[in-house]
């Protein structure tokens, strides 16, 4: 087809999916949404295929590819009508990635005829289940993980199906939010689908059907070219990801297996070797798998490639079912996507790290690690003012991210699969109970090394609930970020409850939910990340900087650095760094003698 | 007496001057001189005198447009800065919510994080807290604040932002601290975020504060040298400063709060756009500016420039009131490539001044989005900046044979036609973002091209967006500049507010409104403004209760009664329905902030003078060839200077006027509007 009409339709497209993820920010309920962005957008083809997105939380994009395909044959294409919206969760009836994570997905007409579906995806502050906030891993199974919701039809002819609204929100706490929410979620699909119908009118339906299939063709084509350009060969690497710690579960570590095979312009990932599914909700559905791989290429490869599921063709994906990434019924998968799949990345990052040491980055804290308030609104005149009485209150925690080459990590961010942000520290006074007491950057958290990796943040929050269910949930409690080619580790996850009468009480990762008081304090601290390269060879003058901002203490400095440092004139001192860095590195050869 | 405006640019500062009797208009370029800012401006200045013959005291009104202030916060050349807030919370602007606010590309694992603005060691904490209910929990410690303070001295800080947690809903603590601050230590500047942006979320209310403090010494500085050098060439005029807003301000302003020149640059333009719109009658508008490294769009709906709240620079969010601007890295300069998969992309690359397009033959090879429209005719080779610099076409289409039409196996006129129309969709794009993501039809506007690349597509994006007419401005290029000296002033001021409309108290809001309205009319009196020129305007920011974005509502002038309170939601409503499609039932409307613009009616539209056809014929000067979508066409060429009052030529036919060419199709039909603007009428394909 012409160039120019497939560039109109291929950037016009990712514009609408840009469109329909502002139109859900802007009208929705929940901060996370609103304020921490967690939501997607995309648009597929007639044949249900991903051709455009937004630039979105990639775990929800991936996730997608095996929704929306599930949730339009579910109902199956002749059922479809104009003005219809399908809703779903379900991991096992709908490729859900977690049951938190609601999909509304809408079919385009064109004269009578599916031409595209626009599909958008919110993170629900709340899906039901066994504790608020739906994110304990402490679970059974997964009914237990909230309300299962098959691909169903929520809108007919643009009206709400009330019945099943009513259903669905009454299973969920914090009704009115939700409401808000589902709204925003149905705007962003019927914004996009408009969108497209006046494309379709515009360039012809064909044309379109056509762009879209070339647009799929053309990043395919780039990808194959990217994956050429990584050493053929065989690569393995193995992890553990952390179980869950309840009473009497099993606490040992999980093993995850990979082998990479990479033969021309194909690339291959074999989990064969990974441990079965266990109990509580750390598993990972094939959805997640799948957006794992698939996120890791994407990025080592060349990140601007067009995104469609064309990048997705050159890879194979082999995992066998009833193992820790690709669970079957009835298991618990919660914290999969935002806990495992990070740390599936991680592992997939470092065992690639032969091949490519320079696309690659140090391990990360990863994990969403989630904090989830819940309780009764004990002010009044608040109660009042924003009509309610119970509240949820969630949020990411920002960690460090790792050491690249050439450049250092960066402070407590989110990355990776997960790009949520955090609240506002005084809307979250505004909306909640809580007082946040301090937030800041911890000294020494992020690994050592040539580059240094990324320091991890601690909040502390001081409850004036009288009573409320407080859920955390991290990865690397028990198993540190790792560095790269010398880099040193980073901080591990860390989180308590000091009681009003001062006894610490310590949050593990993954354990079941905790009831907190009145002036009990709370402190997150996600895990900080690994540095990149030797420490040693880190210019003094960085060292200087880094002490100086309290990145690093002084013993770091010396101990780590080998920068001896006056603190007075905030100098360094040559002489006795050259001596110390002289020191060091005989000790380190005669250790290896 | 007679206007003159001033717009510096990156690379050129363009000079406008206009006569208030009669109408007559001089405009001419000087080089932009990044090491002394100050000179380039002058520069201009004197040439526009020698241009036009006037004498200093002839002056008295002058504009002035600067990209000072985004520049030292991009390039880090501002204020050595500090920052003082409330314990446990340093680190406020470093996690910037833990969230990458550039929302940069998800999938780059090595993306960059800009230097801190403030290095940590300088982030300093005292004692003081303030609950989120305006309960002062904690007084603040000002011995503490003194210690503080002087480490900071001792550190050789120049400038000092103090932003304390909760402060909009009472600002008392940091009140004090900005008092004591200022008694103690004369040479810093000191600025507060109650002054600055007084309004929830303590990321952008820092981020803005520290951004006020980092550009306050120099923006200050360069405001005072500038009116003083001014003045030593013997002018007495009032000079004034373009804002973020595209409202001009006085010097004295600039000193206190020039984070309002943020994005100085650009609004001159939309500022323009919107006058001229008041002028002709135009109810809506969609203002392109393409030069050589971007275009840049805006929306004017009822002859003024959609406002935006807050921008993102470098990262960091900035709060304060602009121009809702889209810019795409596709100008003229913007060169063209092809990908892996042979797709052909245009920019974010662009040959810049030096060594510009490939037609310039200053030495670049790459070819560019005019080399492009060069080839194809849409650029005349010999009339570019007046005929004073030849463009080299053979040079143009070697650059587009290597990189482009060979790689791609077409002829370099197929090659150059897929440029100019990818070019032309992505320009569309950011078009639609200001309109149809807006929830308007562009069908319902008119497009007002500008700035030196502006006419070169204006017709075809016009077509392609279905709006029916496009406005083609005198002076084109130097539009922007003319809008320094045809703005209103403006002073925009806000309040926090943060209640459900059914909380309000009109007695209380009358309260708040009536001191901001107050403070802003002091202002707009102290740069010279007499008072029945001074108007106010309301408005609210509202969203339904629970949401994280908000809407701006008109408020009733005037002693506010209930039905104006209770008109708020009724408003807000519709306006939500307009734009979202859907309403929110049993949710109250909550008012997050108040804002109170005082406009000080000192713009003027000045207009070239009339000219009429005298019996003359209007002749073409010759023929030019241009390739169109469907094959070459020989079409007249026109001068614009021929053109009078009340002609109108069908096309095809090409219009030329310094530096640039405009083409107009078969189907289209232009005419000369009175205030000698084309109006072209865009046929449907």
């Amino acid at each position: 087809m012409d160039k120019i009409t497939f560039e109109i339709v291929r950037s016009g497209l990712y514009s609408v999916a840009r469109e329909m993820k502002v139109a859900m920010i802007r009208t929705a309920g929940s901060p996370i949404i609103h304020s921490g962005g967690d939501a997607s957008a995309a648009i597929f083809d007639a044949n249900m295929q991903l051709v455009a997105q937004g630039n979105d939380i990639p775990t929800m994009m991936g996730s997608a590819v095996i929704s929306t395909k599930a949730s339009v044959e579910a109902i199956g294409v002749e059922n479809l009508r104009p003005g219809d919206t399908i809703i779903s969760n379900d991991v096992y009836l709908g490729g859900g990635n977690h049951q938190p994570d609601v999909q509304l997905t809408r079919p385009v007409f064109h004269k009578g005829k599916i031409i595209a579906y626009t599909m958008t995806r919110g993170h629900w502050v709340d899906i039901g289940g066994t504790a608020p906030g739906s994110f304990t891993p402490v679970t059974w199974d997964v009914h237990a993980e909230g309300i299962r919701i098959p691909p169903v039809i929520l809108y007919r002819d643009d009206k709400p199906v009330e019945d099943l609204f009513r259903l669905i929100v009454n299973n969920t706490r914090d009704q009115d939010t939700r409401m808000l929410d589902i709204n925003a979620q149905y705007a962003g699909c019927f914004v996009g689908a408009k969108r497209i119908e006046e494309m379709a009118e515009k360039v012809g339906p064909e044309a379109l059907a056509e762009a879209m299939k070339e647009a799929l063709d053309y990043s395919e084509k780039l990808m194959r070219t990217q994956i050429e350009r990584i050493p053929d060969g065989v690569y393995e690497g193995s992890d553990f990801i952390e179980p869950v710690q309840a009473t009497n579960w099993d606490k040992e570590l999980i093993p995850v297996k990979v082998k990479v095979t990479v033969k021309g312009d194909k690339i291959t990932f074999d989990y064969t070797g990974t441990a079965p599914q266990v109990r509580g909700g750390v598993n990972c559905p094939f959805s997640v798998t799948c957006n794992s791989t698939w996120f890791t290429v994407k990025t080592i490869t060349d990140h601007t490639i067009p995104i469609n599921q064309g990048c997705y063709r050159p890879i194979e994906i082999i995992c066998p079912e009833g193992t820790l990434l690709n669970c079957t019924y009835p298991a618990s998968v919660v914290s999969g996507v935002t806990e495992t799949s990070p740390r599936i990345i991680d592992m997939l990052l470092e065992t690639l790290a032969p091949a490519l040491p320079e696309r690659v980055v140090a391990q990360s804290n990863d994990a969403a690690c989630s904090g989830i308030f819940s309780g009764k609104d004990p002010d009044a005149a608040r109660v009042a003012s924003l009509r309610r009485e119970h509240v949820q209150y969630i949020d990411p925690h920002a960690g460090g991210y790792g050491a690249r080459p050439m450049r250092d990590g960066v402070n407590a961010i989110r990355a990776l699969v997960g790009n949520a942000g955090m609240t506002s520290v005084e809307q979250v006074e505004n909306f909640f109970p809580l007082t946040i007491e301090s937030w800041a950057l911890v000294t020494d958290s992020g690994g050592a090394g040539r580059w240094r990796g990324g320091l991890t943040a601690e909040r502390t929050y001081k409850v004036h609930f009288d009573e409320a269910n407080l859920t955390v949930i991290a990865e690397r409690g028990l198993v540190p970020p790792k560095g790269l080619l010398g880099g040193k580790e980073g901080s591990c996850f860390k989180s308590s409850v000091t009681r009003s009468d001062n006894a610490v009480e310590s949050i593990p990762s993954k354990g079941g939910y905790v009831v907190v008081h009145r002036d009990d304090v709370v402190r997150v601290r996600p895990a900080g990340s690994g540095g990149y390269g030797n420490p040693t060879a880190r210019e003094p003058a960085r060292v200087l900087d880094d002490l100086r901002n309290g990145y690093i203490s002084e013993n770091s400095a010396r101990d780590n650095y080998g920068v001896v440092v006056d603190t007075a004139s905030w100098t360094v001192d040559e002489e006795a760094t050259a001596a110390l860095r002289m020191t060091m590195a005989q000790g380190k050869e005669t250790a290896s003698a | 007496m007679r206007r003159v405006g001033i717009d510096v640019g990156g690379t050129f500062t363009d000079i406008v001057m206009v006569d208030d009797q009669s109408g007559q208009v001089w405009t001419t370029k000087v080089p932009t001189t990044p090491s002394e800012p100050t000179v380039g401006a002058l520069n201009g200045l004197e040439a526009i005198f020698d241009l036009s013959g006037s004498k200093p005291e002839e002056i008295d009104f002058i504009g002035h447009g600067t990209t000072i202030a985004t520049n030292m916060v991009i390039e880090g050349k501002g204020a050595k800065t500090a920052l003082i807030t409330t314990e446990g919370f340093r680190d406020v602007m470093e996690l910037r919510r833990g969230w990458r606010h550039d929302r940069a590309d998800l999938y780059d694992l090595f993306f960059e994080t800009p230097a801190e603005l403030v290095p940590r060691y300088l982030r300093k904490e005292v004692t003081e807290r303030v609950s989120y209910d305006g309960t002062v929990s904690q007084t603040l410690d000002l011995e503490e604040l003194d210690l503080r303070a002087a480490e900071l001295a001792e550190d050789g800080v120049e400038a000092v932002a103090v932003c304390f947690l909760n402060s909009p809903v009472n600002g008392d603590n940091e009140q004090t601290a900005l008092n004591r601050l200022r008694e103690r230590s004369n040479d810093m500047f000191v600025t507060g975020s109650i002054e600055v942006n007084p309004e929830i979320m303590e990321y952008e209310r820092t981020c803005t504060t520290v951004v006020n403090a980092i550009l306050g010494p120099r923006c200050g500085q360069y405001a005072s040298d500038f009116t003083r050098k001014v003045r030593e060439k013997g002018v007495r005029a009032d000079v004034y400063f373009m804002q973020s807003n595209g409202g001009l301000t006085p010097p004295e302003a600039v000193n206190q709060r020039p984070v309002t020149l943020l994005a100085s640059g650009p609004a001159g333009g939309a500022t323009a756009v919107a006058r001229l719109c008041g002028r002709l009658g135009v109810k809506g508008a969609i203002a392109g500016d393409m030069g050589g490294t971007s275009f840049d769009v805006s929306l004017i709906r009822n002859a003024r420039p959609e406002m935006r709240n807050s921008t993102v620079l470098n990262t960091f969010t900035v709060r304060c009131p602009n121009i809702d601007i889209i810019s795409i890295g596709a100008g003229g300069g913007s060169i063209a490539w092809v990908d892996e998969a042979g797709g052909v992309r245009i920019g974010p690359e662009s040959a810049a001044a030096d060594p510009g397009p490939a037609c310039y033959g200053k030495g670049g090879t790459r070819p560019t989005v005019t080399d492009c429209n060069l080839v194809l005719g849409f650029v005349d080779p010999d009339s570019f900046i007046g005929g004073g610099f030849k463009l080299d076409v053979a040079a143009a289409a070697a650059a587009i044979k290597n990189n482009l039409a060979d790689p791609l196996g077409i002829d370099v006129e197929a090659a150059a036609l897929m440029v100019r129309q990818v070019a032309n969709a992505l320009m569309a794009q950011a078009m639609r973002l200001v309109t149809v993501e807006r929830g308007f039809d562009p069908r319902d506007f008119v497009y007002i091209p500008y700035g030196g690349a502006g006419p070169v597509h204006a017709v075809d994006l016009a077509r392609e967006l279905e709006v029916p007419s496009v406005v083609l401005p005198p002076l084109p290029g130097v539009f922007s500049a003319f809008g320094m000296l045809v703005a209103d002033l403006l002073h925009d001021m806000q309040a926090s507010i943060v209640r459900n409309v059914d909380e309000i108290d009109p007695g209380a809001l009358q309260q708040q409104i009536d001191a901001l309205e107050n403070e802003a009319r002091a202002r707009l009196r102290e740069g010279g403004v007499p008072d029945h020129l001074i108007e106010m305007e309301r408005r609210v920011d509202c969203c339904y209760l629970g949401q994280g974005d908000t809407m701006q509502v008109e408020l009733a002038n005037g002693t506010l009664a209930q039905a104006d309170i209770d008109a708020i939601g009724e408003t807000f409503k519709n306006e939500h329905r307009r734009q979202w499609n859907f309403d929110v039932t049993g949710r109250p409307v909550r008012v997050m902030n108040l804002r109170i613009r005082a406009v000080g009616k000192v713009g003027q539209f000045a207009s070239p003078p009339v000219r009429k056809r005298n019996g003359q014929a209007l002749a073409p000067i010759g023929m030019a060839r241009i390739r169109m979508a469907d094959g070459w066409v020989e079409m007249p060429r026109y001068r614009r200077e021929d053109l009078c009052n009340g002609d109108s030529i069908e096309g095809p036919l090409v219009i030329e006027e310094l530096s640039s060419r405009i083409v107009i199709g078969a189907k289209d039909k232009v005419e000369i509007a009175d205030d000698a603007s084309l109006v072209i009428t865009v046929g449907r394909d």
